[in-house]
C-alpha cells in the first residue's frame, strides 16, 4: 500500500502555497540567473580560446618608425618568424569625438569576425568594431566622417587582436566609448596620407611556443633582432597585450563569484525551508507522536517531511535551468557583448553547469533539511504526544526584570522564541544588503571617481614622450647618443607653464594582486603642479596607490623591471593627495640617477595648456581628463545596466527572506494569537506584540547589516581591483546610498508587516479551541 | 438578572448536512451565582459558552450581559466586551508556551484597567515558586492555575470555565475546582462552567442540565456541597 501520508503533500502546498511559491520563485530565479551565466561564460570562454586559431591571432606586433623595406624583413623573417603588414591609421571620428584605428581588410592574421552587414570592399565604406558602434548607437547604414572623410559603416566586426579596446598598451582600461578599429577596403587605405599611418608589423611563429615561458623567451631573441634593424618604436608581444589578454583572463573571472553568491541564496533557502519544516513539526507533534506510537519509523517521518522541499527544489531547478539556458543565456551573453569585441559563438551546453546548479543546490537543500529533521524527530513518541518539543526539559526560562514593562517582557519572549528565525533574517538582510550597496555604490563611486580626476587631477595635460627605441640601444652606444640628442633638441618647447618631469615605468611584483605598471614621476623642485615638498630621497605614494596596496609611510614596496628579474625597493616617505592613478613621487634627480638615466633626462611635461611645438611623432601618450577616466567610463558601461538588476533581486531577496520568516513567525504563534484575541485583545495589540518584535529585529538588522556589509564589500571591491584591474577606485558610499538601502529595507518591512497584519486579523479565535482534543 | 439568554440558537451546515447545536436556548444568571452547564458530548453546552464569551455567534437569539445585549456588536466591541467583562479557562490551558507563568498572568492583567496584585495572586494560586518556570516545565494543575490565574487577574464579570478539569486527574481536578470556588466567593465573579462530570453538579448554585441542544432542567441547588465533598 502507498503511503497515506503522501496525500498531504498536495493538501500543505496548497495551503501555504504563498510562502512555497516565494521560495520556488527565489531559487527559480537565482538558478536561472548562475546557470545562464555559466552557459554563457562557458560559451564565450570557447569563443575566446577558439579565436586564436580560428581567426588567426598574431603572436605579437612591432611598430617601426619607418616602413620597412622587403630586405629588412627577410632578415628580420630569418629568424622564424613570419611578418604581415598591419598598418592603420588613428583617424578622428567628427560625429562623436572618438578616434578610430583604421586597419585595410585582413587576409592573413587577426581576421575580422564579420557580425552584421558586410566587409567593405570599395572606397567611402568602412566596419567597424561590434561594441563602439552599439556603445554609440551606429547603424550599418550610418555614415561616419573619419579623418575627414565620409564613410558608409556597412559592416559591424570583431577584431580578435582588440577583444578589449586597448587604444595604448599602457592603458588601465579599454575604452570602448571613445576608442573603435575599423577596417576599410585596401583602395580607401591606401589612399590616407603617408604622415598618418603606422608602421605596424604582425608576427607569427610557425609553430606556437607550448608554454608561455618558450613564448617570452621567442620574443626576447626576436626584440634583440630588432635593435639591429633599428627604428623600432614598439614592440607588443601577445602575451603583453592587453587588447588580446584582458579579455581572457576577465572570462572566467566572475564564475567563482557568481557560484558564491548562488550557494549562499541556496544556503539561506535551505534554512529557511528547515525552520518551516521545524514550524510543521511543533504544529504536527500530537500527529506525529500517534504515527511514531503506531509504528511508523522515524526515517519514514523524515522523508514524509523532506518532500515537498526536495520537490520544491527539483522543480525550480529544472525551470531554472530551462530559462536560463533560453533567457537568461542571452541576457549574459550580451552582457559579455557589452563589455567586449567578443567574435560570434556557440552556445556550449555545459553538464558542469547543471551539477553546479542543479545537483549541488539540491543536496544542500537536502542535507541541511535532513540534519534538522533529524535533530527534531529525534524526541520520543511520549515527547511529542504531550507537545513538549524542548530537549532539555529543565531549561528555564530566559530571567527578564519584572520592573520591565510586560510588553516589552513579552517582545523579547518572541524574540528568544525565534531567535534561529531571525539569524537567517539577518542573514538574508546582509546577504540583500550586499548586493543593494554594490548595486546602488557603483554608479555613485564611478560618479566620485570621475568628480575627484577633475578637481584632483595634476595638469590639464601630460605629455609622455615617445624616446626613440633606437636611443636606448645599447649595442650601438654611438648611434643611440646621436639618436638620443637630436631627440632632446626636438622636445624643448615654449609652452608656458609646462614643466618637466622625469618617468619611469616599473611593475608591481604581482604578488598581491595583478601585476601592474606604476609611472614614477621626477618632479621638480618647488613643482607648480605636483603638490608635496619633497626632499632629496623622498618617494611619495599617491594616495589611490597608498589605499589599493595598503602602504604608509616607513612601508617599503617592490617593484620590477618588466620582462626582467631587476627589482627595486623602496621605503615610502609619505603619501601625496592625487588620487587620478596608481603613481609614485621622487625628485626628478633622484629618478634620474636611480634609473641611470643622465641628470639632464625628462620624459614629458605637465602643462595646463596643449603643447602644439612638439612634433607629434614624439608625443608618446597624452594624459587628460578623459584618458584618466576611461576605468570610469568602461565600468559603466559593462556595469552599469547591471545595476538595476542586481538591485532588483536583491529587493525580491529581502522580501522573500522577511516575508517567509515573518510568516512563519505569526503562524508558529497562531494558537496563542488566537487564545489572547479570546482574552480580548485588539487586532492592533496583537501586531504590537507579535509583528513588532520582528520589527525590532528586521530593523536592528539593517542597522547592524550595513556596517558588516560595508566593510565586507569594501574587501570584495579591493580584491577585485587588485586581482582583477590596473588603477584603483575608492568605494564610495555616502548617506544617501545607505539610507536608500535602509528605506527600500523598510519599505520592504512594509509591505510585508501589512500582509501580515492582514494574517493576524485572519487568524480566527476558535483556533485555540480547536486545540482539545 | 445577570445574565439572560433568550431563545438562542445556532446551527452548523446547511441542507441536509445542517445540525442544529442549539435548539432556542433561554437562561438566566444571577450576579455572583456558579452555574454548572451539564451534558453529554454534542449537547451543545460549549457552543453555548462561546456564544455569551462572544467568540461565537447565535443564529438567533439575544445574549444580554446587565442590560446590554452583545447580539448584533462589531468585532471590535465584542473584543471590548470579552476584555472588560470575561475571564476564559479552557481544558488545554492554552498558555502562551514562550511566556513564564507570571508573564502569562500579566497577558491577562495589561487588559485590566485595576487588576488584582500578580504577586499576591501568584501565592494564592500556589505558583511563586514556579513564577520564572515555563508551562511545559509544569504540571497539568500548575498550568491550569496559571490559566485560572491569566482569566481571573483582572477580575472580570464573567468566568467562562470550559471544562478545566477535563485533562486532569481527580486530585488535581478537586484542587482547581476548589480554586475556582474561592475565586466566585472571594471576588464574586459569576461562574459559568461547562462540563461533563455529573457530580461537580453539587459545588454549584444553579445547575443547567443540556441534552441535543435544548435545556433539559434549570435549577438551583438548595444546598450546595464543598469541593471536598464532591465524589467521581
Amino acid at each position: 500500500m502507498r503511503d497515506p501520508l503522501r496525500k498531504r503533500l498536495l493538501r500543505e502546498l496548497r495551503e501555504d502555497w504563498s510562502k512555497y511559491l516565494a521560495i520556488f520563485l527565489i531559487f527559480l530565479l537565482s538558478i536561472a540567473f548562475v546557470s545562464g551565466f555559466l552557459v554563457a561564460d562557458g560559451s564565450m570562454i570557447a569563443a575566446y580560446n577558439g579565436s586564436f586559431e580560428k581567426y588567426r591571432i598574431e603572436d605579437g606586433h612591432f611598430i617601426t618608425r619607418n616602413r620597412l623595406n622587403l630586405q629588412q624583413k627577410r632578415a628580420l623573417e630569418k629568424s622564424g618568424v613570419s611578418l604581415t603588414d598591419l598598418f592603420f591609421a588613428d583617424l578622428p571620428v567628427a560625429e562623436n569625438e572618438s578616434t578610430v584605428r583604421v586597419y585595410a581588410n585582413r587576409s592573413e592574421v587577426d581576421l575580422a569576425c564579420l557580425m552584421e552587414g558586410r566587409l567593405a570592399s570599395v572606397p567611402g565604406e568602412i566596419a567597424i568594431d561590434r561594441m563602439y558602434a552599439d556603445n554609440n548607437g551606429i547603424g550599418v547604414g550610418d555614415v561616419l566622417t573619419v579623418g575627414g572623410t565620409p564613410m558608409t559603416v556597412v559592416g559591424k566586426v570583431a577584431l580578435p587582436d582588440y577583444s578589449a579596446l586597448f587604444e595604448n598598451n599602457a592603458d588601465s582600461m579599454f575604452d570602448a566609448v571613445r576608442f573603435c578599429v575599423g577596417v576599410v577596403s585596401r583602395a580607401q587605405f591606401d589612399a590616407f596620407p603617408a604622415n598618418k599611418i603606422t608602421w605596424s608589423y604582425a608576427w607569427s611563429y610557425p609553430d606556437a611556443p607550448s608554454t608561455e615561458a618558450e613564448e617570452r623567451e621567442r620574443a626576447d631573441e626576436f626584440l634583440k633582432d630588432f635593435f639591429a634593424a633599428g627604428g623600432l618604436e614598439e614592440w607588443v608581444p601577445r602575451y603583453a597585450n592587453q587588447a588580446i589578454t584582458f579579455t581572457g583572463d576577465d572570462l572566467g573571472g566572475d564564475r567563482a563569484m557568481m557560484l558564491v553568491l548562488l550557494y549562499m541564496i541556496i544556503a539561506i533557502v535551505a534554512f529557511i525551508f528547515g525552520i518551516t519544516v521545524e514550524n510543521t513539526i511543533v504544529k504536527e507533534a500530537a500527529v506525529i507522536g500517534t504515527l511514531r506510537a503506531s509504528g511508523y519509523t522515524r526515517r519514514e517521518l523524515i522523508l514524509h517531511y523532506l518532500t515537498l522541499p526536495a520537490l520544491i527544489t527539483l522543480a525550480a531547478a529544472m525551470l531554472g535551468n530551462l530559462l536560463g539556458y533560453t533567457v537568461l543565456k542571452n541576457v549574459c551573453v550580451s552582457m559579455y557583448y557589452g563589455s567586449y569585441s567578443l567574435p560570434t559563438y556557440v552556445t556550449v551546453w555545459s553538464g558542469e553547469a547543471f551539477v553546479l546548479t542543479t545537483l549541488i543546490p539540491g543536496a544542500l537543500v537536502l542535507v541541511i533539511s535532513w540534519l534538522l529533521l533529524q535533530r527534531k524527530l529525534r524526541l520520543s513518541p511520549l515527547k511529542f504526544l504531550r507537545r513538549d518539543l524542548s530537549k532539555r526539559r529543565s531549561r528555564r526560562a530566559v530571567r527578564l526584570s519584572p520592573a520591565l514593562p510586560f510588553i516589552t517582557r513579552f517582545r523579547l519572549r518572541i524574540i528568544f522564541q525565534n531567535l534561529g528565525s531571525y539569524l537567517i533574517l539577518f542573514a538574508g538582510i546582509l546577504f540583500a544588503d550586499l548586493l543593494l550597496m554594490f548595486g546602488l555604490g557603483l554608479p555613485v563611486t564611478l560618479d566620485h571617481f570621475q568628480k575627484n580626476l577633475e578637481t584632483g587631477k595634476l595638469s590639464e595635460y601630460q605629455y609622455i614622450l615617445k624616446v626613440p627605441v633606437e636611443a636606448m640601444n645599447e649595442e650601438e652606444k654611438l648611434k643611440s647618443m646621436v639618436s638620443f640628442l637630436w631627440y632632446s633638441h626636438e622636445v624643448e618647447t615654449e609652452t608656458p607653464g609646462a614643466e618637466k618631469f622625469s618617468a619611469y615605468s616599473l611593475n608591481t611584483l604581482g604578488n598581491e594582486g595583478r601585476q601592474e605598471e606604476v609611472m614614477f614621476y621626477g618632479v621638480e623642485d618647488g613643482s607648480a603642479y605636483v603638490d608635496v615638498k619633497m626632499a632629496p630621497g623622498d618617494f611619495m605614494i599617491s594616495r589611490s596607490m597608498a589605499d589599493k596596496y595598503r602602504r604608509g609611510a616607513g612601508d617599503t614596496f617592490t617593484f620590477t623591471e618588466p620582462y626582467e628579474d631587476r627589482t627595486y625597493t623602496f621605503t615610502i616617505t609619505g603619501i601625496s593627495d592625487y588620487s587620478g592613478a596608481v603613481a609614485v613621487f621622487m625628485p626628478r634627480s633622484d629618478l634620474n640617477r636611480v634609473f641611470d638615466l643622465g641628470s639632464s633626462y625628462f620624459s614629458g611635461y605637465f602643462s595646463d595648456q596643449p603643447i602644439t611645438d612638439i612634433d607629434e611623432k614624439y608625443i608618446g601618450t597624452v594624459i587628460d581628463l578623459e584618458s584618466l577616466s576611461k576605468i570610469s567610463r568602461q565600468l559603466d558601461v559593462s556595469m552599469g545596466s547591471m545595476m538595476g538588476l542586481v538591485n532588483g533581486f536583491a529587493i525580491i531577496i529581502y522580501f522573500v527572506v522577511i516575508y517567509v520568516l515573518s510568516k512563519m513567525i505569526i503562524e508558529k504563534n497562531a494558537q496563542s494569537i488566537s487564545m489572547v484575541k479570546i482574552l480580548g485583545y485588539t487586532n492592533a495589540e496583537i501586531a504590537r506584540l507579535y509583528l513588532l518584535s520582528t520589527t525590532i529585529a528586521a530593523v536592528v538588522s539593517m542597522l547592524a547589516a550595513l556596517p558588516i556589509v560595508g566593510a565586507a564589500l569594501r574587501e570584495i571591491f579591493h580584491a577585485m581591483l587588485m586581482w582583477r584591474m590596473t588603477g584603483w577606485m575608492y568605494l564610495y558610499i555616502g548617506k544617501r546610498e545607505i539610507l536608500t538601502i535602509l528605506l527600500l529595507g523598510l519599505l520592504t518591512y512594509l509591505a510585508v508587516a501589512a500582509l501580515e497584519m492582514r494574517r493576524i486579523r485572519r487568524i480566527p479565535m476558535d483556533q485555540a479551541l480547536k486545540n482539545v482534543e | 438578572m445577570f445574565v439572560t439568554l433568550n431563545h438562542i440558537c445556532k446551527s452548523y451546515g446547511s441542507g441536509d448536512s445542517r445540525v442544529d447545536v442549539l435548539r432556542g436556548i433561554d437562561l438566566s444568571i444571577e450576579k455572583g451565582e456558579f452555574c454548572v452547564l451539564l451534558g453529554p458530548s454534542g449537547s451543545g453546552k460549549s457552543t453555548l459558552l462561546n456564544i455569551v464569551g462572544g467568540i461565537d455567534t447565535a443564529d438567533s437569539g439575544e445574549i444580554c450581559i446587565g442590560s446590554d445585549s452583545i447580539r448584533g456588536m462589531s468585532e471590535r466591541k465584542l473584543t471590548d466586551y470579552r476584555r472588560r467583562h470575561l475571564g476564559y479557562v479552557f481544558q488545554m490551558y492554552n498558555l502562551i508556551p514562550n511566556l513564564t507563568v507570571r508573564e502569562n498572568i500579566e497577558v491577562g492583567a495589561y487588559l485590566a484597567d485595576r487588576p488584582l496584585p500578580v504577586e499576591e495572586l501568584l501565592h494564592t494560586l500556589g505558583l511563586w515558586d514556579h513564577r520564572d518556570k515555563r508551562p511545559n516545565q509544569l504540571s497539568g494543575g500548575q498550568q491550569q492555575r496559571t490559566a485560572i490565574g491569566r482569566a481571573i487577574v483582572k477580575n472580570p464579570d464573567i468566568l467562562l470555565c470550559d471544562e478545566p478539569t477535563g485533562a486532569l486527574d481527580y486530585a488535581t481536578s478537586k484542587e482547581i475546582l476548589k480554586l475556582i470556588a474561592t475565586v466566585n466567593e472571594t471576588y464574586g465573579n459569576t461562574v459559568l462552567m461547562v462540563t461533563h462530570n455529573d457530580a461537580i453538579k453539587g459545588m454549584a448554585d444553579r445547575v443547567v442540565k443540556l441534552r441535543d441542544g435544548a435545556v433539559r432542567s434549570d435549577r438551583l441547588n438548595e444546598r450546595k456541597l464543598t469541593v471536598e465533598e464532591l465524589e467521581w
